[in-house]
């Protein structure tokens, strides 16, 4: 199974000082690929929850009713002051296991580690993104609401083609910086098991003395991942530019 | 076929009975009556604070008089409740502001375009194309994708005149829409609404200017105190009233004109 040139690999490493051995089992290689795809995977589903759930409640915060602004805003403290870390063990180990027994075992209960941490660090993404929104959207002068009005725009519309879009193009480099934060964040996944490259290079460090070498590699694949989130904003960015509307014209 | 309506028996446009408003203790309208017929264009004057945005915004239901009838487009707006019924009835009437009010993240087209597409849900290849002659009709043809920030004021309030009347308004409100624009370019804001005027649009125009009012209106009214203290033809507001505060007014905006700073005679 162990490919000559990965052997040849592993090899020249070694004589470096850099132990890679564990690339020739099958299995801990299978972990450590497997953690890279998890790792990603999250990411991917975690920035477009975030994103939506952040102009949601953006939205609610900035609702003339009461019912809507005030369960926003005590959502957006209680998840922006507690710790991550705490929030997920207690939907992971209360919630879920809530849901499990109402439904009638583990077994019934369609959601798992990989969901509750998507759903808890995704919100609270959502809050911080949805805090600079609703200063974008506060931003926006009396008198272009009123232009809306006037031409027949309801308070939905007003939302979704006069104030996010000038609030996006005001928040845009915080929520950049938000989302830096959040792909840094889905490595709490590996406090309730879900597999992402954290945990399964602790897994495989425990058996073997390469911790170093496998730091490293975690470092540069984040450091990647976010360099490519922060040239999408920067694009962005240049592409939401207006001539005479905020910083960049 | 039928026999041809004598114009002043039609049930006019708009139409305000004993309109009363304030806003917490201050009374800003006390009792305010205001006829504009199909194809007229009614012009309003008054010192500032009189009370002559306030009777535009109660004609598009922006506000709601606590006192009084409103009837616009043989709609009771007076008695309706629902804010979605208000909102049916603004999208038939067109609003320009003094300060034009464009939204700046989008491109010219696209403010004119923006409320038909998506508020009236109008095919976006016709709505362009209208769009397209309206810019022309406003002197704009080749600014379809520049931003309100690239436009001069006189050009940033022809777009906002091109944006109401894509909705293809019963009418249209104008609020002092020279007032904060250069000298050079109040005129060829003004030549715009004076071809849409001789084109039969019905407007009501608050305006500071005596002589463009004078020139393109069926009717002056002039506000004081939340009050409509004179009004009648061009002619009898401007020359033969007598009326010694009217008087008073026009001259001393007369006098202001046109050489001075501001192109309003504020006191406040
Ligand atoms: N939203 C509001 N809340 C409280 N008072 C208001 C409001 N809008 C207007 N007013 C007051 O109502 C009065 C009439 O205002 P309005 O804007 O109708 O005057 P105007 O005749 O248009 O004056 P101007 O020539 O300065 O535009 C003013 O005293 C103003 O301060
Ligand atoms: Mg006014």
């Amino acid at each position: 199974m162990a490919d000559p040139l990965l052997l040849d690999l592993v090899k020249t490493a070694k004589s470096y000082g850099i132990n890679v051995g564990f690339l020739t089992s099958p299995h801990e290689r299978d972990i450590w690929l497997e953690g890279f795809r998890t790792t990603l995977t999250l990411v991917a589903t975690m920035i477009p929850v975030s994103l939506a759930a952040g102009m949601a409640l953006a939205a609610a915060l900035t609702a003339r009713q009461r019912w809507l602004a005030l369960p926003a805003r005590v959502f957006v403290e209680l998840t922006r002051n507690t710790p991550t870390l705490v929030q997920l063990s207690c939907a992971f180990l209360g919630l879920n296991m809530l849901i499990s027994q109402s439904l009638g075992g583990a077994g019934q209960n369609p959601f798992g580690a990989f969901f509750w941490v998507v759903l808890v660090v995704g919100l609270h993404g959502a809050a911080y993104h949805a805090e600079a929104l609703r200063a974008g959207i506060e931003a926006v002068p009396d008198t272009t609401l009123e232009a809306a009005r006037a031409l027949g725009f309801n308070r939905l519309e007003i939302l979704r083609w006069v104030e996010l879009p000038l609030a996006l193009r005001i928040a845009l480099p915080t929520i950049v910086n938000n989302l830096v934060t959040l792909v840094k964040l889905t490595t709490v996944g590996s406090a309730v098991a879900v597999g992402e490259i954290t945990y399964a290079s602790i897994m495989i460090w425990t058996q073997r003395d390469n911790v170093v070498e496998l730091m490293v590699v975690i470092l540069v694949f984040f450091s990647a991942i976010n360099l490519v989130v922060s040239q999408i904003g920067l694009w962005l960015e240049r592409r939401l530019a207006v001539p005479g509307l905020g910083v960049r014209s | 076929m039928t026999t041809p309506v004598p114009p002043d028996s039609r049930p006019p446009l708009v139409r305000l009975r004993d309109v009363h408003l304030s806003f917490g203790a201050t009374e800003v309208l006390k009792g305010v009556d205001l006829d504009v017929r199909s194809g007229e264009a009614l012009s309003i004057i008054g010192p500032s604070g009189s009370g002559k945005s306030t009777i535009l915004r109660c004609i598009n239901g922006l506000i709601a008089p606590q006192r009084g009838e409103i009837h616009v487009a043989g709609t009771a707006l007076h008695q309706l409740t629902r804010e979605a019924d208000r909102l049916a009835l603004r999208k038939r009437i067109g609003f320009v502001f003094q300060q034009f009010n464009l939204f700046p993240h989008l491109s010219v087209l696209e403010n004119i375009a923006i409320a038909p597409v998506r508020i009236l849900g109008h095919p976006r290849d016709e709505v362009e194309r209208h769009a397209r002659d309206l810019l022309d009709r406003v002197r704009l043809s080749g600014k379809e994708r520049a931003y309100p920030g690239e436009l001069s004021g006189g050009q940033q309030q022809r777009v906002a005149i091109a944006r109401a009347l894509a909705m293809r308004p019963e009418l249209v409100l104008f609020d002092e829409v020279t007032s904060a624009l250069d000298p050079e370019t109040v005129g060829e804001v003004l030549a715009v609404i004076r071809d849409l005027i001789r084109d039969g649009l019905t407007s009501v125009l608050v305006t500071h200017e005596m002589r463009f009012a004078e020139e393109i209106s069926d009717v002056v009214v002039f506000t004081e105190g939340g009050r409509i203290v004179a009004q009648g033809p061009p002619d009898a507001i401007f020359h033969t009233n007598d009326n010694p505060r009217v008087t008073a007014f026009i001259t001393g905006l007369g006098n202001r004109e046109p050489a001075n700073t501001g192109t309003e005679g504020r006191a406040r």
